[in-house]
């Protein structure tokens, strides 16, 4: 089974999609996106959720779809909306933007696209709340924060590397 | 620092190094045929962590009698290596690299949280950082223990067949080293057999609540880290074959 | 976007229109876009040659990970041939983002019927090899996805952008390798322009075929999943490292190789393509080796994957069950 993954880089940035693992449960789940999206800093917190549990439009699928379906009435839970905004280079996809309580994804990404204005956005993610399987908060310390000493796997620690001018070829 | 306690220290941090060491490196065999994708991945992260807390063990000995970590790794002939069998053994199948992981990291839990405390401070830092990674790796093979024991019939066979090789080696892991007692003495380490017990009691109760009852525990015996057994001498010879290439290289 | 509800009925050659008007204006394609079906099946062509590669990838330097001669150059390794686990993870990632599944990919791979890159056919018969790879190897491999990290179809390129991010190291630490043994003692040397004589000629052939015997070039340029052909790639390449190894002190093994004052490019000889499509066609030193060692791990987990399967089933049903109970 596929688990889309969110990493959260520090308690001040949102979470963003950074792709996806296989896993048996949650917890296989959970466990697989730190060791593949946490071997290098930073991550303060991670999430997983079902990939095809995901309600997703893109701009385009949200233009050529004739009429919205109207909203349905019915009891109200939470969601998690996530926006991507930019076509710039980038190693992420959307962004966590607002959680919103709603009575079906649709109606979450309603919500949120009319609260967005002017940045309509490119593409577009509805979680339902419940779907989430996040880290624990006292994990940090011991799931991310020991990334930051493995300093031999970083390039930067490298820096220039460049042989010293050599006297002539192996002969 | 007395004489003796320095050297029963440096005993104790070289068998502590050794172990990780040659723990870290039966995993990294791994690395390439694992099972999926991203256990490949896991297992290689809990390789690193491993050498990496050999790194560790190594320096502090270093601080002591200045010994260079790569030359104790890659120099010391077999003889005088100070790893337990548990370590030594093959990697085995999955069941048995994941099993014989759990219980290292469940050792390591209870030993680093009682050396974090030590008033020797490189002992401590040393414990304070590798334990940290030792709470996730619990979380780890500790899912990987119910698992193995829940899953099928099958991971339940082959996870009892591991236990029936690692259960009785686990007591040469958990073991006393013969100068560990001047340690005690002097206040630097944890009183051992309480260490014993309370690393016994808690794999026993993960193991049976994944219906995997390991039998009677071990009877205590001697470390026997002093003997050089066939697996570590295959293991060395392999992990040092590239390094005694070259006795004239100045790096590597 | 303003079309409105017309747009359904758009035929496949406006459809076809706007998506290249998209590319062309620098727009990247997301899962869920329209896209000619072309692109789609070139893409999981390409990515999931891509990942095997790097899944096939970790064998020849993984052999060498129980003898790296230092404590530091075992993490470096170990984390190296890791990553190249997590370069298959993200691509396999990207070609599932287009309704391919891993395990029909994967076993395309064990049965022999996919490609992946021929350079992983050859031998690692030193431990200098390891670090010849890391800065040939993976310096080519840097050029191609530097490329790669913008094109057109966002997984993928998201994919390139954390691969590059990482491959940089891979390279640094290969060339730190081979710069400290060619001028290290005369048998480091000797290790390391050996290790440089074998591996030459593969890691520039691995850029593929010249572009004229390349017939996907041109659609895969146009639809912007290419942006240069293999020719600049491997220029990009031969002009980076030429020079970085010569001033080590090792001898570029091409009598042909020279600098072109003119154009100011190195001009390497002839490649042999025959060796090349050999090994690529299965007939390389290792082919056989590298399946046989894929299927092992394979068959070898499948027990491993039946355990998670049925531990998942069983929990889940409890899990249902608590909640239909409540």
């Amino acid at each position: 089974m596929r688990w889309e993954v969110f990493k959260q880089d520090t308690p001040t940035k949102p979470h963003q999609a950074v792709g996806s693992v296989h896993g048996a449960d949650a917890e296989h789940a959970l466990l697989n996106a730190r060791h593949v999206f946490g071997r290098r800093p930073a991550a303060v917190s991670m999430w997983v959720v079902r990939a095809d549990r995901i309600y997703t439009r893109t701009a385009e699928e949200l233009a050529s779809e004739a009429q919205r379906t109207p909203i349905a009435a019915g009891q109200e839970r939470t969601y998690h909306v996530f926006r991507k905004s930019s076509h710039r280079r980038s190693m992420t996809f959307v962004d966590h933007l607002v959680e919103v309580r709603a009575s079906g994804p649709d109606a979450a990404l309603q919500v949120a696209l009319a609260g967005a204005g002017d940045e309509p956005g490119l593409a577009w993610w509805v979680v339902d709340a419940e779907d989430v399987h996040a880290t624990e908060p006292e994990a940090q310390a011991s799931w991310f924060e020991p990334a930051k000493d493995k300093t031999y796997k970083q390039q930067s620690q490298y820096g220039t590397v460049a042989p010293k001018r050599h006297e002539g070829a192996v002969g | 620092m007395t004489a003796d306690v320095t050297s029963a220290l440096i005993a104790r941090l070289t068998a502590m190094a050794d172990d990780e060491l040659l723990l870290g490196h039966r995993d990294s065999e791994w690395t390439g045929h694992g099972p999926l994708l991203e256990e490949d991945i896991a297992l290689a992260n809990l390789a690193q962590d491993e050498i990496g807390h050999a790194v560790l063990w190594y320096g502090a000995r270093s601080q002591l009698d200045g010994a260079d970590p790569d030359a104790l790794a890659f120099a010391r002939p077999a003889e005088d290596f100070l790893s337990c069998a548990f370590v030594e053994q093959p990697r085995g199948d999955w069941a048995f690299t994941l099993l014989r992981q759990f219980l290292f990291d469940t050792y390591e839990a209870e030993v680093l949280a009682r050396l974090e405390r030590s008033p020797h401070a490189p002992l401590a830092e040393a414990a304070a950082k590798a334990r940290r990674e030792e709470l996730f790796h619990l979380r780890h093979t500790g899912m990987w223990v119910r698992r193995l024991g829940l899953g099928t019939e099958e991971s339940r066979r082959r996870s009892l067949d591991a236990l029936q090789v690692l259960w009785p080696l686990y007591h040469g892991l958990v073991a006393a080293l013969p100068g560990d007692g001047v340690l005690v003495e002097a206040g630097v380490l944890p009183d051992w057999e309480t260490l014993r017990g309370a690393t016994f009691d808690r794999a026993r109760t993960a193991l049976v609540a994944a219906e995997l009852d390991p039998g009677r525990d071990p009877d205590p015996t001697a470390a026997e880290r002093d003997v050089v057994r066939e697996q570590r001498r295959e293991l060395l010879a392999t992990l040092q074959e590239v390094a005694r290439q070259d006795p004239e290289a100045a790096a590597w | 976007m303003t079309d409105g509800p017309g747009t359904q009925q758009a035929t496949e050659a406006e459809l076809l229109e706007r998506f290249e008007a998209r590319i062309a204006a620098g727009e990247k394609i997301e899962p869920g876009d329209w896209m000619p079906d072309e692109y789609r099946r070139q893409l999981i062509r390409m990515i999931s040659q891509h990942a095997h590669s790097e899944v096939v990838g970790m064998l020849p330097e993984g052999a060498w990970i129980t003898r790296a001669p230092s404590l530091r150059r075992k993490l470096v390794l170990i984390a190296k041939v890791q990553d190249e686990a997590g370069h298959g993870q993200y691509l396999y990632h990207a070609a599932e983002t287009l309704g391919a599944s891993r395990d029909d990919l994967v076993d395309a791979l064990l049965s022999g019927k996919a490609k992946y890159s021929s350079v992983f056919n050859y031998p690692t018969l030193t431990w200098a090899d390891v670090g010849m790879i890391g800065w040939l190897v993976d310096g080519a491999a840097i050029r191609n996805q530097l490329m790669l990290a913008q094109c057109s179809y966002g997984p993928y390129s998201r994919a390139m952008v954390r691969i590059c991010s990482e491959e940089t190291f891979h390279h640094k630490q290969g060339k730190e390798m081979v710069i400290t043994y060619a001028q290290g003692t005369p048998a480091q040397r000797r290790m390391a322009q050996d290790a440089l004589d074998r591996w030459w000629w593969p890691s520039v052939q691995m850029l593929g075929p010249h572009d004229s015997d390349s017939p996907n070039t041109p659609l895969l340029v146009r639809w912007g999943i290419k942006t240069k052909t293999n020719d600049e790639v491997r220029q990009e390449f031969v002009d980076e490292h030429v020079p970085e190894l010569q001033e080590a002190g090792l001898r570029i093994p091409d009598p042909d190789m020279r600098f072109d004052e003119k154009t100011g490019h190195w001009v390497h000889g002839p490649i042999d393509w025959d060796e090349f499509w050999r090994v690529v066609k299965g007939d390389g030193p290792c082919n056989a080796e590298r399946l046989a060692a894929r299927n092992r791990a394979h068959a070898d987990g499948a027990w491993v994957r039946e355990a998670l399967e049925a531990y998942a089933a069983r929990h889940e049903g409890a899990a249902e069950r608590r909640a239909v109970e409540a």
